[in-house]
């Protein structure tokens, strides 16, 4: 089904490109001028006069949206459906998404209280491992070596904990941003600032 | 939709794969630690053209006539998920043989999902 999904859009890419191409090449040339404009001007007279050949184009359109649309889904379904750790038990099969261990990953924000925000990227390379892409922007000025440490050894203690998996979890983190007090600060003031404004407060009354 | 049929002295009983998903369903959502059921990506357009797509468990049926279901679940934050899904498959398969007394093959667990309450 995914070829053929991947076959449908080449098909109807190509032919796009190949009509933009002739449409380009015909009016570049004027020994094709005239075939082109009296060509499309035939079939816009014959669109214009006919009713049905109008409905026809029109259920054609949709036909093709619906068509994209539903090979997107199973495109995209397919793909998000390889992203996951699997393992078996005496019933059968339990697969974990990648996007699950995401979602538990951001919720160690809360824990945590010097970080802002945690952008986690989970990857499972070929050898088994786990490997977890931590982006942080952190509240404040803390110890980074300290609290990069403790937000590795948490969020390994967290995966191995939810998940009961053996297998070796890396733990990246980058800290893309640093909040400092002041700047805290400043965008406290600014926001209320723009909560306390009153809209045209300036002007008084005559 | 396929259906799940057995032969009584009187006539024929006939299970429908949605009475296997519900019950499925059902049996998932009472274990602790589950938050939901999550709709497969057959939404959508697709739903509207193929009826299976309005339930996200799949039943697969095989030709000894035991069943697979694929369970796509939300797991509720903090609970520990191997132990949740052993949970879910083990009640699965006890409702499903007790009110439909169907042969259960395996039931595949899938956690797309983790949330708080």
């Amino acid at each position: 089904m995914r070829t053929l999904g991947i076959l449908f859009y080449t098909v109807i890419l190509t032919l796009i490109g190949l009509g933009l191409i002739f449409l380009a090449l015909g009016l570049s040339f004027e020994g094709f001028q005239t075939f082109s404009t009296a060509y499309v001007n035939t079939i816009f007279t014959y669109l214009e006069t006919n009713i049905y050949a109008r409905i026809t184009i029109f259920l054609a359109g949709l036909l093709l949206i619906l068509l994209t649309v539903s090979f997107a889904q199973l495109i995209i379904g397919r793909f998000q459906r390889e992203k996951n750790i699997a393992f078996n038990t005496a019933s059968g099969e339990v697969t974990i998404a990648l996007s699950a261990i995401e979602d538990l990953i951001r919720r160690l924000v809360n824990i945590i209280p010097e970080i802002k925000e945690l952008r986690p990227d989970v990857r499972v390379t070929k050898k088994g491992s786990l490997i977890v892409d931590l982006r942080v922007v952190l509240k404040s000025e803390a110890n980074l070596p300290e609290l990069t440490m403790r937000l590795q050894d948490i969020t390994r203690a967290k995966i191995q904990d939810v998940l009961g998996i053996e297998e070796q979890i890396i733990i990246k983190i980058h800290v893309a941003k640093i909040i400092s007090d002041e700047e805290k600060d400043r965008r406290r003031k600014e926001t209320e600032g723009e909560h306390s404004a009153i809209p045209f407060g300036r002007y008084s009354k005559m | 939709m396929q259906s799940d049929e057995s032969r009584t002295d009187i006539g024929l009983i006939r299970i429908h794969d949605k009475v296997i998903s519900s019950i499925s369903s059902l049996a998932a959502t009472e274990i602790e630690g589950v938050k939901g059921i999550r709709r497969g990506y057959r939404t959508g357009f697709i739903s509207i053209l193929d009826k299976k797509g309005i339930s996200a468990i799949k039943v697969i049926k095989d030709k000894n006539g035991e069943i697979t279901v694929q369970i796509p679940l939300i797991i509720k934050y903090g609970y520990n998920i191997p132990e949740v899904a052993a949970r879910v498959q083990e009640n699965v398969r006890n409702n499903l043989e007790k009110m439909a007394g169907l042969i259960v093959k395996d039931i595949n667990i899938s956690v797309q999902g983790i949330e708080k309450d």
